[in-house]
């Protein structure tokens, strides 16, 4: 009875859950311990409290509605303009076995410059204003959507498409009842990581030259040497990103006609 | 001529096609010389930035950026993953936590870097290791935990050491899967790396680009910009080679 008890807590702590809930308790502490102590670069390492507490301003003041209001719109506005050109591109390209050979091995090729670097090229032809943060968000995200949009359509068997035929099913009907089902899950995926590369494109981007948005902030804060604000606004924007990906893998998730896996094209963004 | 040649032969086309549109609307006045520069006057800017220039110099400095964080991210993600492997539960409670940190945009916490670095190579380093550390971490850890046990068996029943085990069976099982994670870590290295070379302005190709935007020399930019690419493109074209090389 007496080694009962023990046993019991052990097996509780040989769970992945209890690991990583003592790994966060530790990392807390040790950040905590510094923070207060001062032993390590004290600039550097702010308690977690006063992290804590500047998180709590962002949550409960205005301050940063401004700026939220602008990174929001870019990170939306480049995930709507990618999706409107890459998914009908995706399609396109994968329609037709001939064209994919051809333009596949370009847009991969292309995927992997980081596309923080035509940000000045955005700047020279849409300004500094929020257009051109939209403009790499938009083209960071388009490369995910197209291709596993491509993937997508590289799932859907001939003989689908045949049968369908066979029974006088319409193009119209082939695309809605045969096309759309297959490529949904892929589609949705792409849309998903579109999206974290969307947020780290336009963000990214706010931190070199903004007028406004959460990058911008950071590097403000930066500037200004507030550090305990910097690391409150991170955790702000992991959190925010973090729910984003949560939200859409659950709204997918209902809204996909088949279940799917993402296809393997994560190296590329 | 060959499908392969019919194919190259398109995609030459697609893009000189684009590029010959671009310096037509450039050399017509129909875009202003403020906005796009004539691509033959971008590769001039970048032939003689590396002839006479800082850009080779750059180059270098990136060169050297991207290798430091390659052994860097090799040697600390081959020994965490092997650990991850031989640590089941370590392994399964570590995989989500390493995986959302990737997925995160970490790259945003630069300026953390460079409180801590300064404004040298070494944040650059620091940071864009981090990208290529955790392919090679999951990649390892895969790698050893799907090995066939019939390999194992195999090796076992021929009466080898645990060492002999390790060397003829477990390393080459592995190698290819590691490689795979290899070469993961060397694109998002290479991204990151040029990535924040440009937005913090340190280091090599990077910061030159950025000096040029900042400066408004418009044939600088793209100039910077066309070497970027290139870099880019004939890192994974190296990458896709060694890869077909090694997996003969």
């Amino acid at each position: 009875m007496a080694n009962a008890k023990p046993s019991a807590i052990a097996a509780a702590i040989h769970t992945p859950l209890a690991v990583q809930a003592l790994t966060l308790a530790g990392v807390v502490a040790i950040w905590e311990f510094i923070g207060r102590s001062g032993l390590l670069f004290p600039e550097l390492f702010p308690s977690l409290s006063e992290i804590l507490q500047s998180l709590w301003v962002y949550v409960s003041t205005p301050v940063m509605i401004p700026h939220l209001k602008a990174s929001l719109f870019e990170v939306g506005g480049a995930i709507l303009v990618a999706a409107l050109s890459g998914i009908p591109l995706g399609i396109l390209w994968g329609s037709k076995k001939s064209w994919l050979e051809i333009v596949e091995p370009l847009i991969l090729y292309a995927a992997v410059v980081p596309k923080i670097v035509i940000f000045p090229v955005f700047i020279l032809f849409l300004g500094i204003d929020v257009y051109s943060k939209l403009a790499v968000g938009a083209i960071a995200a388009f490369f995910p959507i197209s291709l596993l949009t491509i993937a997508g359509m590289r799932e859907v068997k001939k003989v689908y498409v045949d049968v369908a035929r066979t029974i006088g099913a319409t193009p119209l009907q082939i695309a809605k009842n045969v096309y759309l089902p297959a490529i949904a899950g892929q589609v949705f995926t792409g849309i998903r990581i579109g999206l974290g590369a969307a947020v780290t494109g336009a963000l990214l981007a706010e931190t070199k030259i903004a007028k406004a948005g959460l990058g911008f902030m950071i590097v403000e804060y930066y500037g200004q040497f507030r550090i305990a604000d910097m690391y409150s606004l991170l955790l702000f924007i992991f959190i925010l990103a973090s729910l984003a990906n949560w939200a859409m893998k659950s709204l997918f998730g209902v809204l996909s006609p088949v279940s799917r896996k993402g296809g393997d094209a994560g190296m590329y963004f | 001529m060959t499908e392969s040649t019919r194919l190259t032969a398109w995609r030459l086309g697609i893009i000189f096609g684009a590029l010959l549109v671009v310096e037509a609307s450039v050399r017509s006045g129909w875009i202003s010389t403020f906005f796009l520069a004539a691509p033959t006057r971008a590769v001039v800017v970048l032939w003689e930035q590396l002839l006479h220039g800082k850009a080779l110099h750059l180059t270098l400095i990136t060169l050297y950026e991207i290798a430091a964080c390659l052994v860097i991210a090799t040697i600390f993600g081959v020994l965490a993953g092997f650990f991850l492997w031989r640590y089941k539960l370590i392994g399964t409670s570590y995989e989500m936590p390493l995986a959302a940190l990737f997925s995160s945009p970490i790259i945003l916490a630069y300026p953390i870097f460079l409180v801590t670095f300064g404004r040298t190579s070494a944040a650059v380093i620091a940071l864009s290791s981090i990208f290529g550390l955790i392919p090679i971490i999951m990649n390892t850890k895969g790698a050893f935990q799907n090995v066939n046990p019939i390999l194992l068996q195999v090796g076992a029943s021929m009466n080898l050491s645990r060492k002999q085990l390790f060397r003829h069976i477990l390393v080459p099982a592995v190698a290819p899967t590691i490689f795979s994670g290899f070469r993961l870590a060397l694109t998002y290295i290479l991204k990151s790396v040029l990535g924040l070379e440009y937005v913090a302005q340190v280091g090599g190709v990077g910061m030159w680009l950025a000096d040029a935007s900042y400066k408004f020399e418009v044939e600088e930019v793209y100039a910077g910009l066309f070497g970027t690419i290139a870099l880019s493109i004939m890192f994974l074209y190296l990458i896709n080679r060694s890869e077909s090389w090694f997996r003969k």
